[in-house]
């Protein structure tokens, strides 16, 4: 068998020359995916407190100004943005955009909305699927992980203070992963230093355990009128999803496992080290998308209710700035726009990541889609015109270079783009959210 | 309107319209806007099916008047009654043949998890806290099956609880080691005048004393802590009492903003110094969050837990923009608390192992000599409770089955704890099925009233088939409302009811309320609210939950809902309300005087302030909530793309257009008229109260501004005070004609008329509220024949609140489900 440009090199290096991809690798993907499409991708990534936006005519043209430009058409990269110019093939801005179901949240809560563009308008509503998981829904089966939720905090937060991007349905927020080890592990380590057979024979074992739970739970549904029974199936249906992932994992443990070595991967490292950490959870994205365990991912970068996390201090730690990151949004417009450009800088660093590595006749960053961007401009509580990147995917119909401004008297929804780019990662709906079409204006 | 009464259908095949009897009467009345074209409201009345549900609503408006509006051509009573009389009668002919039923049995909410966890296992462990929040909606109640769903990450996470919770009910043979910290707080030796180092005041305290926290650097994982501490406290004139709380979790910096906690315990201290006396508190390790180890430049900072005395003295003054804790003279002024010594010991237990183990794995010599007969009483014991029935044989089967799957290869302990887990995610207790025997009904019972699992006597009533007895049930249900659990379901079910949770949120404007919120006047986080202590906003909703229970343990009648003769107060709400001679943070009942302007709930801060902007009142916001949570109305949601009203605080209060002028303009413009001509009257008489919640009869002259606090400007909150009143100099608006056509001025005319006129629907809606929550459904319009009965057997004893609860547990309708 020919081997494909797509199919990782073992010699290929990740996270600083350290992190060595051992064959063999993805033999039994590769195999079954011959005369197939390559794949196509998404991630979702999402920054906290908003960014620097100063208003009128000067402000626009600032250098610390988070969109690269004033006007629609090329994009004019500054301080801020300067990270991404090497990108600019692979690169647009989306001015007036957002989500009007998150118009109700609170100004430290949109980040609930940003991937599912649910309508919260009250304050004791619900959020609703999310982006990911619609395609994870579709595609998921293609690959050994449906999808893959980080975030920087972990967990789902609470009602207006997620801390997830993703969420399978009203209700239902998918808890982020946040822990470098946590995450690698469940990637590439899921039997947890067991051999395949006692995998398979624990997975048996899980999966007797459900096999009696579901003839309890049917044992159950017997004994209630019809219209409980409704609900019983409800939870049926649960079981089976959880005995349908022990299958998965049970099938997926014929497939030879991606040999990745951490090598020089820092698992270990903290928060309290803001590069190296949110490098490191880039990193394992790639490494995710690289060994197409997984085609779908959410990234939620701190949140706007971290108060109760270390992660208050990202700030303080990456740029030595004294005070809450939350305090740094508010008040000091120029360190904002350092703290702007470091995170440009991270993005940046994961962008190029993907442009880097090669995948049929072009490189992964063409294959993915990758949506970066906050629900809050600067210095208030609004949560309208979010700040928005839309990056890559040029292999899958994406145009970039453009700052793209949405702007005229009829409001665009944010949900018309999502639509578009469950269109262009192959996982198409009619609808999603609040949206009244798709956005051809990001296509080429 | 009334709430719709869902799954409506009307038996008769005589529609309206073939029925010339009501013909006239629509056409003389009502067909102007209901015709045919372009009906009003989209209802048609002339073209309403037999079927349609609409007609509870006719129905409604016409018996209390509201239609048709007061400036059209009006029926006389009798023509009225008639037209009521006709519907009414169609609606009692109602088919006894269902419609198809709703589900009724749902999983548990996650408060309901959270009790049934504490009450099965004897443990008092947060155990909800990990699970995503339960889905909520204003108004409704969540315990129903179309809300309470469950998806597979519900069940992961349930599963993970599961094993959570018997990690700690479940423990290992050998007593584990136990972890103590001690330390001991000298006071200065000799004369001394400051802020001694065993002291805490309401400001906080010296440094390296007691108000530092204490560092905690071993506990285990699991099991009961004590913490003994030797305190005393130092009593200005006025005060008999300084309450001391004590919070473990990680470090709480004031500067960062940073740090989590659970309560350990609160005492009022009333000993003085010379009595130094010890007081003993318990709890759960695994309620406290811990400080994970750090790495820092310096090298590895271990885990730690800290513990912190707190003084919660508050007299509604500690926010006045200038003290800090430098202040040593405020420091004296106020009660101060006096810690000798913090001890704090854990795992701590009388017997070894505790009764929470004993409870599943209890002794038995057949533990030894006959292991598979002692796994199976293990397991039907709990079965028997964890299901809230006994366990047939083949579940008791099943789970024998689960053991014997996961026992290889591991203790007695873990092997059960495991098994035992996968009955906790199992459907008998995870859902509350609304089946018809005896063990469901105890269930219904107990979740109802307490929020949680049923007892082992309501357990023996339905095994004896005793609750078949409404008597029975009566008698239950008065027992179980004087149990302490009965409060665990009256707060959930009151913040639900009154859609309190909202208010927290609200964003109050401290420019205009410099008094409302305790925030920090230096550093950092300047004008940022105080953190870590409870807020005025938490005693206001304390304040509401508290008054409804205690109407309920009176036995009081549920028109003091919309007037009563005391209030439950703290010396901080009393304060914000003008109450005086109330002392301490413990809330009580108060009673009141007109001068006060309380009374009911109407007056409840937690109700003022979540229906407010956080600058001014907001009539329409108060409007809803009065028609939703008192009078029973279903308000419906604005339509989408309408202009919003200008509800910014500031444009009311220091522009020259009044709310009630905005109001105007928006009442009058077209599409908003006829929702709005139903809707503001209510509103308004709300007017005299600020968005803070305070009685505030006078506003600014029109076109007056009104500025914010400032401490150059006014000096101190006295100034602002005085600068307040000088602005303020026009009595407020607040009369509007109802729908019905009375008119009200102010609060109290509304209460009044409430009393007066609305009385039977004021308890119509209690008493579907608490049917509702107690059916965990919504009620139908079969229903309504049955509530209806329920509400005229009350009527004659003012409604009581306890008889009306009693009332529903013992009625056919809560038999039926």
């Amino acid at each position: 068998m020919a081997r494909k440009s797509w199919q990782i090199d073992r010699r290929q290096l990740l996270c600083g020359g350290g992190l060595a991809l051992g064959l063999p690798l993805l033999d039994g993907m590769a195999w079954s995916m011959k005369g197939r499409e390559l794949p196509r991708r998404l991630v979702v990534s999402y920054i906290s407190y908003g960014v620097y936006e100063p208003k009128g005519e000067k402000g626009q043209n600032h250098p610390w100004n988070w969109w690269p430009g004033a006007n629609p058409g090329p994009l004019e990269f500054n301080e801020s943005s300067a990270p991404f110019a090497p990108l600019a093939p692979y690169v647009s801005y989306l001015r007036g955009l957002d989500h009007a179901g998150g118009y109700g949240l609170g100004g430290h809560s949109s980040g609930d909305v940003f991937a599912t563009g649910a309508d919260m308008g009250g304050t004791e509503k619900t959020n609703n699927v999310s982006i990911d998981q619609v395609a994870a829904k579709l595609r998921g089966h293609e690959t050994r992980y449906a999808s893959l939720v980080l975030g920087t905090e972990g967990g789902t937060g609470t009602y207006g203070r997620a801390k997830t991007l993703s969420h399978r349905g009203p209700g239902r927020p998918i808890p982020a992963e946040h822990r470098p080890k946590a995450i690698f592990d469940g990637l590439f380590r899921p039997y947890a230093g067991e051999n395949v057979a006692a995998v398979r024979a624990r997975l048996a074992r899980e999966a007797s355990l459900l096999d009696l739970l579901l003839e309890n739970a049917r044992g159950v549904r017997r004994r209630l009128g019809r219209a409980d029974q409704e609900k019983v199936d409800e939870y049926l249906d649960s079981l089976r999803s959880l005995e349908q992932r022990t299958q998965r994992i049970d099938r997926w443990t014929h497939v030879p496992l991606a040999e990745v070595d951490p090598g020089a991967l820092d698992l270990g490292t903290s928060r309290r080290d803001p590069e190296a950490y949110t490098r490191c959870l880039y990193d394992l994205i790639v490494l995710a998308l690289r060994t197409d365990s997984t085609r779908f991912v959410s990234f939620m970068l701190e949140s706007e209710a971290s108060s109760d996390s270390e992660t208050w201090h990202y700030a303080s730690h990456a740029l030595g700035y004294e005070g809450a990151t939350h305090d740094l949004a508010h008040k000091r417009p120029v360190e904002s726009g350092h703290w702007d450009r470091w995170r440009a800088r991270q993005h940046a660093y994961f962008l190029e990541r993907l442009r880097d590595t090669p995948e049929g006749e072009g490189n992964l960053l063409d294959r993915t889609a990758v949506l970066w961007g906050s629900a809050h401009p600067h210095a208030s509580h609004s949560n309208v015109n979010y700040p928005l990147q839309l990056a890559g995917g040029n292999a899958l119909g994406l145009s970039h270079g453009r700052l793209h401004a949405f702007e005229g008297a009829r409001k665009v929804p944010l949900a018309n783009l999502l639509v578009t780019l469950l269109d262009a990662v192959g996982a198409p709906v009619e609808r999603f959210a609040d949206s009244t079409g798709p956005m051809p204006e990001v296509l080429a | 309107m009334l709430r719709p009464f869902i799954i409506f259908a009307l038996a008769s095949t005589a529609a309206a319209q073939e029925d010339e009897g009501l013909r006239p009467f629509f056409e003389a009345y009502c067909i102007r806007c209901h015709g045919p074209e372009k009906p009003k409201a989209d209802l048609a009345l002339l073209d309403l099916g037999a079927n349609d549900e609409r007609w509870v609503d006719v129905l409604d408006v016409l018996v209390l008047g509201e239609m048709p509006p007061p400036d059209e051509t009006q029926p006389n009573p009798a023509e009225r009654r008639a037209a009521a009389t006709w519907i009414e009668g169609h609606l009692d002919d109602l088919s006894p043949a269902p419609a198809p039923a709703a589900p009724t049995a749902r999983r548990l909410t996650n408060p309901e998890y959270r009790n049934t966890l504490r009450d099965l296992l004897g443990i008092e462990i947060d155990i909800a806290r990990d699970l995503p929040p339960d889905p909520a909606e204003p108004y409704r109640f969540n315990n129903q099956a179309q809300t309470m769903l469950l998806g597979p990450e519900q069940l992961d996470r349930y599963l993970e609880s599961a094993r959570r919770a018997l990690s700690s009910a479940i423990v290992d043979p050998t007593p584990p080691e136990v972890h103590r910290t001690v330390r001991t707080f000298e006071p200065h030796p000799g004369e001394f005048t400051g802020m001694r180092r065993d002291e805490v005041s309401v400001y906080g305290s010296k440094r390296n004393t007691p108000g530092a926290g204490i560092s905690i650097k071993s506990w285990p994982e699991t099991g009961e802590y004590r913490v003994r501490i030797q305190a005393a406290a130092i009593l200005p004139d006025g005060y008999d009492h300084a309450p001391l709380r004590l919070v473990m979790g990680t470090e709480l910096r004031h500067d960062a903003g940073t740090g989590s906690f659970a309560t350990v315990g609160v005492v009022e201290l009333r000993n003085n110094v010379d009595q130094l006396a010890e007081f003993e508190f318990r709890g759960r390790i695994e309620n406290h969050p811990r400080q994970p180890a750090l790495e820092t430049a310096k090298g590895t900072q271990p885990a730690r837990m800290f513990l912190y005395a707190q003084n919660l003295f508050d007299n509604g003054e500690l926010n006045d923009h200038r003290r800090s804790g430098f202040d040593s003279s405020w420091n004296y002024a106020t009660p101060r608390v006096v810690l000798r010594s913090i001890e704090f010991e854990a795992p701590f237990y009388e017997t070894w192992p505790p009764a929470h183990h004993t409870r599943i794995l209890f002794e038995s010599p057949l533990r030894e000599e006959d292991p598979p007969a002692y796994v199976r009483a293990v397991l039907e014991r709990f079965l028997e409770r964890a299901f809230r029935r006994p366990a047939t044989p083949e579940e008791l089967a099943r789970f024998e089955r689960v053991f014997a799957t996961v026992a290889p290869e591991l203790t007695l302990e873990a092997a059960m704890r495991e098994t035992l887990a996968y009955a906790l995610v199992a459907p008998q207790f995870l859902l509350h099925a609304h089946a018809d025997d005896d063990d469901a009904l105890a269930s219904r019972l107990s979740y109802f009233l307490w929020g949680s699992m049923p007892d082992a006597r309501l357990l023996e009533l339905a095994a004896d088939g005793a609750l078949q007895a409404p008597e029975v049930r009566a008698a239950q249900a008065r027992r179980m409302l004087a149990d302490a659990r009965a409060q665990d379901a009256l707060r959930d079910f009151t913040l639900q009811w009154l859609s309190l949770k909202k208010m927290p949120v609200v964003k109050v404007n401290q420019g205009l309320f410099p008094r409302f919120l305790y925030t920090y006047h230096i550093g950092e986080r300047r004008g940022e609210e105080v953190l870590f202590r409870p807020t005025i906003r938490d005693y206001m909703l304390e304040e509401t939950i508290g008054f409804v229970a205690e109407l309920v343990r009176r036995n009081a009648s549920a028109l003091e809902l919309v007037d009563s003769e005391f209030a439950m107060l703290n010396e901080p709400l009393a304060a914000h309300y003008g109450v005086e001679g109330v002392t301490g943070i413990a809330l009580r009942p108060v009673p009141l005087e007109p001068r006060h302007m309380l009374g009911g709930i109407l007056t409840h801060g937690s109700v003022l302030v979540g229906n407010s902007t956080g600058s001014a009142p907001h009539p329409i916001y108060r409007a809803v909530w009065l028609r939703e949570a008192i009078l029973g109305d279903e308000v419906p949601a604005p339509p989408a793309e309408v202009p919003a009203l200008v509800d910014s605080a500031g444009d009311a209060a220091t522009g020259a257009v009044t709310i009630k002028e905005l109001l105007q303009r928006h009442r009058n413009s077209g599409s908003c008229r006829d929702c709005h001509a139903r809707l503001d009257p209510w509103g308004l008489p709300f007017e005299q109260y600020s968005a803070v919640g305070a009685f505030a009869p006078r506003a600014p002259a029109e076109g007056a501004r009104v500025r914010a606090f400032s401490l150059a400007q006014d000096e101190d909150l006295d100034g602002y005070a005085a600068y307040l009143k000088g602005v303020h100099t026009v009595p407020v608006d607040a009369s509007a004609t109802l729908p019905t056509g009375t008119a009200v001025d102010g609060l109290n005319a509304l209460k009044a008329y409430l009393l007066e006129h609305r009385r039977d629907q004021v308890a119509t809606n209690v008493l579907r509220r608490l049917v509702t929550y107690g059916l965990g459904r919504e009620l139908t319009a079969r229903d309504r024949a049955a509530v209806e009965e329920l509400r005229s057997a009350l009527a004659a004893d003012d409604y009581r609140l306890q008889d009306m609860i009693v009332a529903i547990c013992r009625s056919d309708l809560f038999l039926g489900g």
